[in-house]
Protein backbone atom coordinates (compact mmCIF):
# COMPACT_ATOMS: atom_id res chain seq x y z
CA UNK A 1 0.00 0.00 0.00
CA UNK A 2 1.44 3.26 -1.01
CA UNK A 3 0.15 6.36 1.18
CA UNK A 4 0.55 9.77 -0.65
CA UNK A 5 1.38 12.14 1.71
CA UNK A 6 0.13 15.74 1.60
CA UNK A 7 3.78 17.70 1.43
CA UNK A 8 4.13 19.31 5.21
CA UNK A 9 5.77 22.53 5.46
CA UNK A 10 8.78 21.23 6.64
CA UNK A 11 9.02 19.34 3.39
CA UNK A 12 8.81 22.26 1.26
CA UNK A 13 11.44 24.17 3.42
CA UNK A 14 13.86 22.13 4.90
CA UNK A 15 16.32 22.50 1.78
CA UNK A 16 16.62 25.86 3.11
CA UNK A 17 18.70 24.87 5.81
CA UNK A 18 21.95 23.41 4.40
CA UNK A 19 22.85 22.58 8.07
CA UNK A 20 20.34 19.97 8.52
CA UNK A 21 21.53 17.74 5.83
CA UNK A 22 24.54 16.29 7.33
CA UNK A 23 25.38 13.59 8.91
CA UNK A 24 26.40 13.27 13.05
CA UNK A 25 28.47 10.66 14.47
CA UNK A 26 27.43 8.72 11.26
CA UNK A 27 23.34 9.42 11.94
CA UNK A 28 21.22 12.25 9.85
CA UNK A 29 21.76 14.84 12.01
CA UNK A 30 18.01 15.57 13.97
CA UNK A 31 17.75 18.51 15.45
CA UNK A 32 15.88 19.31 18.46
CA UNK A 33 17.50 21.93 20.41
CA UNK A 34 15.57 24.79 18.84
CA UNK A 35 14.99 26.39 22.43
CA UNK A 36 18.47 27.05 22.74
CA UNK A 37 19.15 28.43 19.49
CA UNK A 38 17.34 28.20 15.79
CA UNK A 39 18.84 26.91 12.27
CA UNK A 40 19.47 29.79 9.65
CA UNK A 41 17.63 29.83 6.28
CA UNK A 42 20.44 30.57 3.18
CA UNK A 43 18.10 33.28 2.74
CA UNK A 44 20.22 35.11 6.07
CA UNK A 45 23.31 33.29 5.54
CA UNK A 46 23.10 34.95 1.52
CA UNK A 47 22.45 38.67 3.16
CA UNK A 48 25.22 38.40 5.61
CA UNK A 49 27.48 37.48 2.56
CA UNK A 50 25.79 40.37 0.45
CA UNK A 51 26.44 42.75 3.07
CA UNK A 52 30.25 41.65 3.36
CA UNK A 53 30.79 40.88 -0.14
CA UNK A 54 28.80 44.58 -1.81
CA UNK A 55 28.39 46.95 1.08
CA UNK A 56 30.03 46.35 4.54
CA UNK A 57 30.53 49.89 5.54
CA UNK A 58 29.59 51.58 8.80
CA UNK A 59 26.59 53.18 9.34
CA UNK A 60 24.93 56.57 10.17
CA UNK A 61 28.41 57.95 9.84
CA UNK A 62 29.57 58.18 6.03
CA UNK A 63 27.85 60.06 2.98
CA UNK A 64 29.50 57.71 0.36
CA UNK A 65 27.33 55.18 -1.89
CA UNK A 66 28.70 51.98 0.34
CA UNK A 67 28.04 53.41 3.87
CA UNK A 68 24.67 55.02 2.85
CA UNK A 69 23.51 51.54 1.14
CA UNK A 70 24.37 50.10 4.61
CA UNK A 71 22.36 52.76 6.39
CA UNK A 72 19.53 52.20 4.63
CA UNK A 73 19.80 48.24 4.84
CA UNK A 74 20.10 47.91 8.84
CA UNK A 75 17.01 50.70 9.26
CA UNK A 76 15.04 48.90 6.80
CA UNK A 77 15.75 46.09 9.39
CA UNK A 78 14.02 47.86 12.10
CA UNK A 79 10.99 48.59 9.83
CA UNK A 80 10.74 45.10 9.06
CA UNK A 81 11.19 44.05 12.78
CA UNK A 82 8.18 46.65 14.03
CA UNK A 83 6.14 45.55 11.47
CA UNK A 84 6.60 41.80 12.65
CA UNK A 85 6.09 42.52 15.69
CA UNK A 86 3.09 45.38 14.93
CA UNK A 87 5.14 48.14 16.59
CA UNK A 88 3.61 51.40 16.88
CA UNK A 89 6.18 53.22 15.19
CA UNK A 90 9.70 52.18 13.81
CA UNK A 91 11.24 54.25 16.44
CA UNK A 92 10.06 51.84 19.23
CA UNK A 93 12.59 48.84 18.18
CA UNK A 94 16.19 49.24 19.59
CA UNK A 95 18.61 46.81 17.99
CA UNK A 96 20.50 45.19 20.98
CA UNK A 97 22.74 42.09 21.26
CA UNK A 98 20.33 39.79 22.57
CA UNK A 99 17.31 39.38 25.00
CA UNK A 100 19.65 39.26 28.20
CA UNK A 101 20.77 42.53 26.61
CA UNK A 102 17.53 44.55 26.22
CA UNK A 103 16.51 43.21 29.44
CA UNK A 104 19.38 45.08 31.43
CA UNK A 105 18.93 48.26 29.12
CA UNK A 106 15.72 48.45 31.19
CA UNK A 107 16.99 47.41 34.33
CA UNK A 108 19.62 50.30 34.37
CA UNK A 109 18.22 52.67 32.47
CA UNK A 110 14.23 52.76 33.90
CA UNK A 111 14.97 50.80 36.96
CA UNK A 112 17.03 53.20 38.03
CA UNK A 113 14.71 55.31 39.24
CA UNK A 114 13.21 52.75 41.60
CA UNK A 115 13.33 53.13 45.60
CA UNK A 116 12.94 50.85 48.54
CA UNK A 117 10.10 49.15 49.23
CA UNK A 118 9.22 49.20 45.31
CA UNK A 119 8.17 46.08 44.20
CA UNK A 120 9.01 43.42 40.79
CA UNK A 121 7.00 41.11 40.33
CA UNK A 122 8.36 37.99 38.33
CA UNK A 123 7.06 34.36 38.11
CA UNK A 124 9.49 31.37 39.00
CA UNK A 125 9.64 30.02 35.78
CA UNK A 126 12.04 33.11 34.51
CA UNK A 127 15.16 32.46 32.04
CA UNK A 128 17.65 33.50 34.60
CA UNK A 129 17.90 36.25 31.63
CA UNK A 130 14.99 38.08 33.38
CA UNK A 131 15.95 37.26 36.63
CA UNK A 132 19.30 38.10 37.25
CA UNK A 133 19.30 41.82 36.34
CA UNK A 134 16.24 42.56 38.47
CA UNK A 135 18.26 40.75 41.58
CA UNK A 136 21.04 43.20 40.59
CA UNK A 137 18.60 46.21 40.62
CA UNK A 138 16.81 45.17 43.54
CA UNK A 139 20.81 45.48 45.43
CA UNK A 140 21.04 48.50 44.00
CA UNK A 141 17.65 50.19 45.01
CA UNK A 142 16.15 47.97 47.64
CA UNK A 143 13.12 47.39 45.80
CA UNK A 144 11.89 43.62 46.33
CA UNK A 145 11.27 40.76 44.63
CA UNK A 146 8.16 38.65 43.91
CA UNK A 147 7.70 35.78 42.63
CA UNK A 148 4.42 34.56 41.00
CA UNK A 149 4.36 30.35 40.95
CA UNK A 150 2.63 27.95 38.96
CA UNK A 151 -1.05 26.43 38.87
CA UNK A 152 -1.54 22.90 39.17
CA UNK A 153 -0.90 22.13 35.36
CA UNK A 154 2.55 23.78 35.33
CA UNK A 155 1.14 27.18 33.98
CA UNK A 156 1.46 31.35 34.83
CA UNK A 157 -0.97 31.19 37.76
CA UNK A 158 -3.09 34.41 37.08
CA UNK A 159 -4.98 34.25 40.39
CA UNK A 160 -1.99 34.20 42.51
CA UNK A 161 -0.16 37.09 40.62
CA UNK A 162 -3.68 39.04 41.52
CA UNK A 163 -3.09 37.99 44.82
CA UNK A 164 0.75 39.54 44.64
CA UNK A 165 0.28 42.69 42.83
CA UNK A 166 -0.89 46.22 44.77
CA UNK A 167 -0.18 49.70 44.74
CA UNK A 168 3.61 48.64 45.16
CA UNK A 169 4.36 47.05 42.38
CA UNK A 170 6.20 48.78 39.75
CA UNK A 171 6.93 46.32 37.17
CA UNK A 172 5.71 43.09 36.45
CA UNK A 173 8.59 40.73 34.04
CA UNK A 174 7.44 37.72 32.60
CA UNK A 175 8.09 34.93 29.69
CA UNK A 176 5.42 34.80 27.42
CA UNK A 177 6.20 31.15 26.39
CA UNK A 178 8.56 29.33 29.48
CA UNK A 179 11.39 27.55 27.42
CA UNK A 180 11.37 24.68 30.01
CA UNK A 181 7.41 24.38 30.42
CA UNK A 182 6.53 25.76 27.00
CA UNK A 183 3.29 27.34 29.05
CA UNK A 184 2.15 30.35 27.02
CA UNK A 185 1.17 32.80 29.51
CA UNK A 186 -1.74 35.04 29.04
CA UNK A 187 0.17 38.79 28.71
CA UNK A 188 -2.60 40.19 27.53
CA UNK A 189 -4.79 39.77 30.83
CA UNK A 190 -1.02 40.29 33.12
CA UNK A 191 -0.50 43.62 31.36
CA UNK A 192 -4.19 44.94 31.69
CA UNK A 193 -4.06 43.87 35.58
CA UNK A 194 -0.49 45.56 35.96
CA UNK A 195 -1.45 49.10 34.43
CA UNK A 196 -4.51 48.79 36.31
CA UNK A 197 -2.00 49.12 39.25
CA UNK A 198 -0.05 51.41 37.88
CA UNK A 199 2.89 49.25 37.08
CA UNK A 200 4.73 48.84 33.57
CA UNK A 201 5.12 45.12 31.90
CA UNK A 202 8.32 43.66 30.29
CA UNK A 203 7.46 40.29 28.17
CA UNK A 204 10.55 37.96 27.35
CA UNK A 205 8.90 37.03 24.07
CA UNK A 206 12.38 34.86 23.29
CA UNK A 207 10.86 31.75 22.78
CA UNK A 208 6.88 32.86 21.55
CA UNK A 209 8.22 35.65 18.40
CA UNK A 210 10.28 32.36 16.70
CA UNK A 211 6.67 30.29 16.75
CA UNK A 212 3.86 32.48 16.96
CA UNK A 213 2.05 36.01 15.51
CA UNK A 214 2.86 38.79 18.12
CA UNK A 215 1.13 41.98 17.96
CA UNK A 216 2.66 44.06 21.23
CA UNK A 217 -0.17 47.00 20.19
CA UNK A 218 -2.61 44.24 21.29
CA UNK A 219 -0.70 42.43 24.27
CA UNK A 220 -0.35 46.44 25.50
CA UNK A 221 2.90 45.15 26.85
CA UNK A 222 5.39 48.45 27.62
CA UNK A 223 8.24 46.56 26.62
CA UNK A 224 8.95 42.89 24.83
CA UNK A 225 12.18 41.66 24.47
CA UNK A 226 13.44 38.64 21.84
CA UNK A 227 16.84 37.32 20.73
CA UNK A 228 17.74 37.30 16.97
CA UNK A 229 19.32 33.64 16.94
CA UNK A 230 16.52 32.12 18.27
CA UNK A 231 14.28 33.32 14.78
CA UNK A 232 16.32 32.02 11.93
CA UNK A 233 19.01 35.22 12.26
CA UNK A 234 22.51 35.50 13.42
CA UNK A 235 24.03 35.00 16.86
CA UNK A 236 24.83 38.66 17.99
CA UNK A 237 21.76 40.68 17.54
CA UNK A 238 18.47 41.02 19.06
CA UNK A 239 16.10 43.82 20.03
CA UNK A 240 13.84 45.59 22.78
CA UNK A 241 10.21 46.60 22.09
CA UNK A 242 9.52 50.06 24.19
CA UNK A 243 6.41 52.11 23.74
CA UNK A 244 7.68 55.28 22.79
CA UNK A 245 7.04 57.84 25.48
CA UNK A 246 8.57 55.49 28.00
CA UNK A 247 11.47 54.94 25.89
CA UNK A 248 11.50 58.72 25.81
CA UNK A 249 11.52 59.44 29.31
CA UNK A 250 14.15 56.84 30.12
CA UNK A 251 18.28 58.28 29.86
CA UNK A 252 20.69 56.51 28.00
CA UNK A 253 22.06 52.78 28.90
CA UNK A 254 25.79 53.14 27.32
CA UNK A 255 27.07 55.92 25.82
CA UNK A 256 29.48 56.40 22.66
CA UNK A 257 29.31 57.19 19.30
CA UNK A 258 25.79 56.95 17.64
CA UNK A 259 23.99 58.06 20.66
CA UNK A 260 24.21 61.56 20.63
CA UNK A 261 23.34 64.52 19.06
CA UNK A 262 25.73 67.18 20.25
CA UNK A 263 28.75 66.64 22.14
CA UNK A 264 30.84 68.85 24.03
CA UNK A 265 33.81 68.24 26.49
CA UNK A 266 31.70 68.39 29.79
CA UNK A 267 28.04 67.15 28.37
CA UNK A 268 26.17 65.95 25.50
CA UNK A 269 22.80 65.82 23.92
CA UNK A 270 21.46 62.64 23.35
CA UNK A 271 20.10 61.12 19.65
CA UNK A 272 16.31 60.88 19.49
CA UNK A 273 15.19 57.44 19.17
CA UNK A 274 15.74 54.54 19.00
CA UNK A 275 19.56 55.94 18.14
CA UNK A 276 19.49 57.15 22.09
CA UNK A 277 20.50 53.63 23.03
CA UNK A 278 22.25 52.17 20.43
CA UNK A 279 25.96 53.25 21.29
CA UNK A 280 29.19 52.73 19.36
CA UNK A 281 29.14 50.94 15.75
CA UNK A 282 25.88 48.18 15.97
CA UNK A 283 26.09 44.68 14.71
CA UNK A 284 24.78 45.50 11.42
CA UNK A 285 25.25 42.76 9.42
CA UNK A 286 23.55 41.04 12.12
CA UNK A 287 20.40 43.08 11.91
CA UNK A 288 20.42 43.06 8.70
CA UNK A 289 20.09 39.57 8.50
CA UNK A 290 17.67 39.40 11.03
CA UNK A 291 15.43 41.64 8.79
CA UNK A 292 15.88 38.91 6.32
CA UNK A 293 14.93 36.69 8.91
CA UNK A 294 12.16 38.43 9.48
CA UNK A 295 11.33 37.94 5.92
CA UNK A 296 11.34 34.58 5.99
CA UNK A 297 9.16 33.96 8.50
CA UNK A 298 6.91 36.63 7.42
CA UNK A 299 6.51 34.71 3.49
CA UNK A 300 5.84 31.32 5.27
CA UNK A 301 3.95 33.01 7.99
CA UNK A 302 3.48 33.14 11.56
CA UNK A 303 0.34 31.45 11.46
CA UNK A 304 1.34 28.56 9.73
CA UNK A 305 4.05 28.12 11.54
CA UNK A 306 2.38 27.89 14.80
CA UNK A 307 -0.26 25.51 12.97
CA UNK A 308 2.16 22.79 12.26
CA UNK A 309 4.53 23.10 15.25
CA UNK A 310 1.09 22.65 17.23
CA UNK A 311 0.62 19.43 14.67
CA UNK A 312 4.40 17.94 15.53
CA UNK A 313 3.14 19.24 18.90
CA UNK A 314 0.18 16.67 19.85
CA UNK A 315 2.65 13.77 18.10
CA UNK A 316 5.58 14.37 20.11
CA UNK A 317 3.57 14.15 23.29
CA UNK A 318 1.43 11.47 22.02
CA UNK A 319 4.40 9.44 21.88
CA UNK A 320 6.08 10.48 24.74
CA UNK A 321 2.97 9.17 26.31
CA UNK A 322 3.46 6.13 25.69
CA UNK A 323 7.38 5.63 27.48
CA UNK A 324 6.13 4.69 30.68
CA UNK A 325 9.45 5.70 32.13
CA UNK A 326 9.43 9.36 30.76
CA UNK A 327 7.69 12.19 33.20
CA UNK A 328 6.76 15.29 31.52
CA UNK A 329 7.08 18.93 32.58
CA UNK A 330 4.50 21.91 31.76
CA UNK A 331 0.94 21.47 30.51
CA UNK A 332 -0.48 18.91 28.14
CA UNK A 333 -1.34 19.81 24.93
CA UNK A 334 -4.76 20.93 24.15
CA UNK A 335 -6.70 19.70 21.59
CA UNK A 336 -5.14 19.69 18.32
CA UNK A 337 -1.63 20.19 19.94
CA UNK A 338 -2.69 23.84 20.35
CA UNK A 339 -1.76 25.93 23.98
CA UNK A 340 1.87 24.86 24.71
CA UNK A 341 5.17 24.95 22.58
CA UNK A 342 6.76 22.61 20.56
CA UNK A 343 9.05 21.34 23.42
CA UNK A 344 9.20 18.86 25.85
CA UNK A 345 11.39 19.19 29.15
CA UNK A 346 11.60 15.30 30.61
CA UNK A 347 13.04 13.02 33.30
CA UNK A 348 13.66 9.31 32.04
CA UNK A 349 13.15 6.93 34.70
CA UNK A 350 16.71 6.00 35.50
CA UNK A 351 18.45 7.62 32.65
CA UNK A 352 20.22 10.82 33.51
CA UNK A 353 19.67 13.59 31.50
CA UNK A 354 23.30 14.32 30.55
CA UNK A 355 23.52 10.60 29.88
CA UNK A 356 20.63 10.53 27.79
CA UNK A 357 21.96 13.28 25.90
CA UNK A 358 25.12 11.42 25.31
CA UNK A 359 23.24 8.43 24.24
CA UNK A 360 21.11 9.99 22.05
CA UNK A 361 23.73 12.33 20.11
CA UNK A 362 25.40 8.73 19.00
CA UNK A 363 22.15 8.40 17.17
CA UNK A 364 22.42 12.08 15.41
CA UNK A 365 19.81 13.29 18.02
CA UNK A 366 20.52 16.89 19.21
CA UNK A 367 18.79 17.50 23.04
CA UNK A 368 19.53 19.53 25.59
CA UNK A 369 20.23 18.43 29.45
CA UNK A 370 20.54 20.49 32.09
CA UNK A 371 18.50 23.17 34.12
CA UNK A 372 18.21 25.31 30.61
CA UNK A 373 18.86 28.60 32.73
CA UNK A 374 15.45 27.87 34.90
CA UNK A 375 17.70 26.61 38.06
CA UNK A 376 14.93 28.55 40.54
CA UNK A 377 12.24 26.59 38.68
CA UNK A 378 13.89 23.51 38.45
CA UNK A 379 14.34 23.51 42.25
CA UNK A 380 11.06 24.81 42.22
CA UNK A 381 10.19 21.10 40.56
CA UNK A 382 12.19 19.55 42.88
CA UNK A 383 14.29 18.11 40.18
CA UNK A 384 17.93 18.72 39.44
CA UNK A 385 18.21 18.55 35.63
CA UNK A 386 15.78 17.44 32.54
CA UNK A 387 16.31 16.90 28.86
CA UNK A 388 14.65 19.03 26.47
CA UNK A 389 13.39 18.33 23.02
CA UNK A 390 13.01 21.46 21.29
CA UNK A 391 10.79 21.33 17.87
CA UNK A 392 10.70 23.78 15.06
CA UNK A 393 8.26 24.07 11.82
CA UNK A 394 11.42 22.79 9.97
CA UNK A 395 11.22 19.55 12.30
CA UNK A 396 9.51 16.53 10.70
CA UNK A 397 7.29 13.68 12.24
CA UNK A 398 9.68 11.14 11.15
CA UNK A 399 12.25 12.88 13.06
CA UNK A 400 10.09 12.65 16.20
CA UNK A 401 10.24 9.11 15.57
CA UNK A 402 14.10 8.80 15.46
CA UNK A 403 14.15 10.37 18.66
CA UNK A 404 11.48 8.58 20.39
CA UNK A 405 13.06 4.99 19.22
CA UNK A 406 16.46 6.02 20.23
CA UNK A 407 15.27 7.81 23.55
CA UNK A 408 13.29 3.68 24.02
CA UNK A 409 16.98 2.54 23.20
CA UNK A 410 18.48 4.67 25.28
CA UNK A 411 16.03 3.72 28.30
CA UNK A 412 16.06 -0.32 27.66
CA UNK A 413 20.19 0.25 27.34
CA UNK A 414 20.34 1.68 30.99
CA UNK A 415 17.51 -0.67 32.24
CA UNK A 416 18.84 -3.95 30.91
CA UNK A 417 21.84 -3.16 33.21
CA UNK A 418 19.66 -3.28 36.38
CA UNK A 419 16.94 -6.08 36.07
CA UNK B 1 11.74 0.15 13.81
CA UNK B 2 13.48 -2.47 14.81
CA UNK B 3 17.14 -2.03 13.74
CA UNK B 4 19.59 -0.08 16.21
CA UNK B 5 19.21 3.40 16.42
CA UNK B 6 22.64 4.25 17.63
CA UNK B 7 26.10 3.16 17.49
CA UNK B 8 25.59 1.33 20.40
CA UNK B 9 28.99 0.00 20.34
CA UNK B 10 30.53 3.69 21.40
CA UNK B 11 27.88 3.91 24.04
CA UNK B 12 28.74 0.62 25.67
CA UNK B 13 32.54 1.97 25.64
CA UNK B 14 31.66 5.23 27.64
CA UNK B 15 29.11 3.24 29.79
CA UNK B 16 31.23 0.39 30.98
CA UNK B 17 28.77 -2.45 32.84
CA UNK B 18 31.04 -1.54 35.88
CA UNK B 19 30.37 2.16 35.74
CA UNK B 20 26.98 1.34 35.45
CA UNK B 21 26.69 -0.01 38.48
CA UNK B 22 28.83 2.00 40.51
CA UNK B 23 26.45 4.17 39.17
CA UNK B 24 23.28 2.27 39.99
CA UNK B 25 24.40 0.51 43.12
CA UNK B 26 27.16 3.03 45.26
CA UNK B 27 28.79 1.52 48.04
CA UNK B 28 29.94 4.72 48.83
CA UNK B 29 27.44 7.17 49.40
CA UNK B 30 26.74 8.67 52.68
CA UNK B 31 29.28 10.80 55.29
CA UNK B 32 32.35 9.31 56.96
CA UNK B 33 32.53 9.44 60.60
CA UNK B 34 34.23 11.13 62.06
CA UNK B 35 34.31 14.01 59.23
CA UNK B 36 37.78 15.68 59.06
CA UNK B 37 37.21 16.81 55.74
CA UNK B 38 34.16 18.35 53.89
CA UNK B 39 34.12 19.84 50.52
CA UNK B 40 31.33 20.42 48.12
CA UNK B 41 31.91 20.66 44.55
CA UNK B 42 29.81 21.59 41.24
CA UNK B 43 29.43 22.22 37.81
CA UNK B 44 27.67 25.29 37.28
CA UNK B 45 26.59 24.77 33.62
CA UNK B 46 24.75 21.73 34.07
CA UNK B 47 24.21 21.40 37.61
CA UNK B 48 25.69 18.33 39.02
CA UNK B 49 27.04 18.97 42.76
CA UNK B 50 29.08 16.82 44.75
CA UNK B 51 29.80 16.55 48.20
CA UNK B 52 32.98 14.63 50.01
CA UNK B 53 33.81 13.79 53.49
CA UNK B 54 36.65 12.28 54.55
CA UNK B 55 38.09 10.44 57.57
CA UNK B 56 42.04 10.79 57.96
CA UNK B 57 44.19 9.42 60.53
CA UNK B 58 45.18 10.39 63.75
CA UNK B 59 48.17 12.08 61.98
CA UNK B 60 46.10 13.52 59.33
CA UNK B 61 48.96 12.22 56.51
CA UNK B 62 46.22 9.33 55.26
CA UNK B 63 42.60 9.11 53.82
CA UNK B 64 41.01 6.06 55.83
CA UNK B 65 37.74 6.85 54.26
CA UNK B 66 35.77 8.47 51.83
CA UNK B 67 31.77 9.26 51.19
CA UNK B 68 30.34 10.94 48.91
CA UNK B 69 26.70 12.87 48.53
CA UNK B 70 25.61 14.88 45.46
CA UNK B 71 22.98 14.67 42.23
CA UNK B 72 24.54 14.07 38.95
CA UNK B 73 24.93 11.88 36.09
CA UNK B 74 26.47 8.05 35.84
CA UNK B 75 29.55 9.59 34.84
CA UNK B 76 30.13 11.48 37.78
CA UNK B 77 28.31 9.51 40.31
CA UNK B 78 29.98 6.12 39.12
CA UNK B 79 33.53 8.48 39.26
CA UNK B 80 33.05 9.32 42.83
CA UNK B 81 32.01 5.82 44.03
CA UNK B 82 34.93 4.53 42.38
CA UNK B 83 37.59 7.29 43.19
CA UNK B 84 36.23 6.54 47.35
CA UNK B 85 36.80 3.05 46.49
CA UNK B 86 40.53 3.53 45.89
CA UNK B 87 41.52 6.02 48.02
CA UNK B 88 41.69 3.94 51.67
CA UNK B 89 44.41 4.12 53.00
CA UNK B 90 45.74 6.50 50.33
CA UNK B 91 48.50 8.78 51.91
CA UNK B 92 47.29 12.39 51.28
CA UNK B 93 50.28 13.08 49.15
CA UNK B 94 49.87 10.24 47.42
CA UNK B 95 45.62 10.85 46.53
CA UNK B 96 46.91 14.32 45.49
CA UNK B 97 49.03 12.94 42.18
CA UNK B 98 46.27 10.58 41.56
CA UNK B 99 44.16 13.50 40.91
CA UNK B 100 46.91 15.02 38.72
CA UNK B 101 46.92 11.11 37.09
CA UNK B 102 43.34 11.15 36.95
CA UNK B 103 42.99 14.45 34.84
CA UNK B 104 45.80 13.35 32.71
CA UNK B 105 43.94 10.66 32.12
CA UNK B 106 41.16 12.28 31.05
CA UNK B 107 43.15 14.13 28.35
CA UNK B 108 44.27 10.35 26.76
CA UNK B 109 47.72 11.30 28.52
CA UNK B 110 47.96 8.73 31.06
CA UNK B 111 46.89 5.89 32.71
CA UNK B 112 46.73 4.03 35.97
CA UNK B 113 49.25 1.21 37.18
CA UNK B 114 48.22 -1.89 37.90
CA UNK B 115 46.84 -1.91 41.30
CA UNK B 116 44.71 1.27 40.61
CA UNK B 117 43.42 0.03 37.26
CA UNK B 118 40.22 -0.35 38.23
CA UNK B 119 40.39 3.42 37.44
CA UNK B 120 41.21 2.68 33.77
CA UNK B 121 37.46 1.71 33.09
CA UNK B 122 36.88 5.56 33.33
CA UNK B 123 39.16 6.28 30.01
CA UNK B 124 36.32 5.58 27.52
CA UNK B 125 35.27 9.35 28.92
CA UNK B 126 38.38 10.99 27.40
CA UNK B 127 36.44 9.98 23.71
CA UNK B 128 33.71 12.11 24.86
CA UNK B 129 34.92 15.70 25.80
CA UNK B 130 32.05 17.50 26.84
CA UNK B 131 31.69 14.99 29.49
CA UNK B 132 35.59 15.08 30.99
CA UNK B 133 34.33 17.23 33.31
CA UNK B 134 31.73 15.07 34.87
CA UNK B 135 34.51 12.60 35.51
CA UNK B 136 36.84 14.91 36.91
CA UNK B 137 34.75 16.76 39.71
CA UNK B 138 34.93 14.26 41.81
CA UNK B 139 38.83 14.60 41.80
CA UNK B 140 38.80 18.47 41.63
CA UNK B 141 36.24 18.32 44.72
CA UNK B 142 39.11 15.97 46.53
CA UNK B 143 42.06 18.19 45.95
CA UNK B 144 40.22 20.88 47.00
CA UNK B 145 39.56 18.86 50.30
CA UNK B 146 42.63 17.93 50.61
CA UNK B 147 45.04 21.01 49.98
CA UNK B 148 42.18 23.02 52.07
CA UNK B 149 44.04 24.00 55.26
CA UNK B 150 41.26 24.33 58.02
CA UNK B 151 39.53 21.06 59.44
CA UNK B 152 36.28 20.53 58.89
CA UNK B 153 33.40 22.01 57.17
CA UNK B 154 34.45 24.36 54.10
CA UNK B 155 31.02 25.50 53.13
CA UNK B 156 31.40 27.00 50.07
CA UNK B 157 31.47 24.93 46.31
CA UNK B 158 34.24 24.70 44.25
CA UNK B 159 33.46 25.12 40.34
CA UNK B 160 35.20 22.26 38.13
CA UNK B 161 34.54 24.94 35.57
CA UNK B 162 37.01 27.80 36.25
CA UNK B 163 40.33 27.04 34.77
C1 LIG C 1 12.80 32.43 27.69
C2 LIG C 1 14.18 32.95 27.44
N1 LIG C 1 14.54 34.15 27.89
C3 LIG C 1 15.75 34.67 27.67
C4 LIG C 1 16.71 33.96 26.97
C5 LIG C 1 18.05 34.59 26.79
O1 LIG C 1 18.38 34.78 25.49
P1 LIG C 1 19.84 35.33 25.12
O2 LIG C 1 20.80 34.41 25.79
O3 LIG C 1 19.88 35.25 23.65
O4 LIG C 1 19.92 36.71 25.65
C6 LIG C 1 16.38 32.70 26.48
C7 LIG C 1 17.35 31.88 25.72
O5 LIG C 1 18.29 31.32 26.16
C8 LIG C 1 15.10 32.18 26.73
O6 LIG C 1 14.75 30.96 26.30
Amino acid sequence: MTLTREKTLADRIRSDFPILHQKVNGKPLVYLDNAATSQKPLLVLNTLRDYYEQYNSNVHRGVHTLSAKATDAYEAARDKVAAFINAASRQEIVFTRNASEAINLVAYSWGSSLQTGDEIILSVMEHHSNLIPWQLLAQRTGAVLKFVELTAEQEFDLEHFKSLISDKTKLVATVHVSNTLGCISPVKEIAAIAHEHGAKVLIDACQSVPHMPIDVQQIDCDWLVASGHKMCAPTGIGFLYGKLDILRSMSPFLGGGEMIADVFLDHATYADLPHKFEAGTPAIAEAIALGAAVDYLSAIGMDNIYAYEAELTAYLWEQLGQISEIQTYGPQPKVAGLGRAALAAFTAGDVHPHDLSTILDQAGVAIRAGHHCTQPLHRHLGIQSTARASLSFYNTRQEIDVFIAALKEAIEFFGSIFS
Amino acid sequence: MTTAIMALSNVRDLYQQVILEHYKKPRHKGKTNPVHRQQRGHNPSCGDTIELTLKLNDAGDTIEDVKFEGEGCAIAMASADLMADVLRGKQVTEALSMVQRFQNMMKGEDEFPKELRKLNVMQGVSQFPVRIKCANLTWHTLKAALESTHDLANTGFVSNEDT
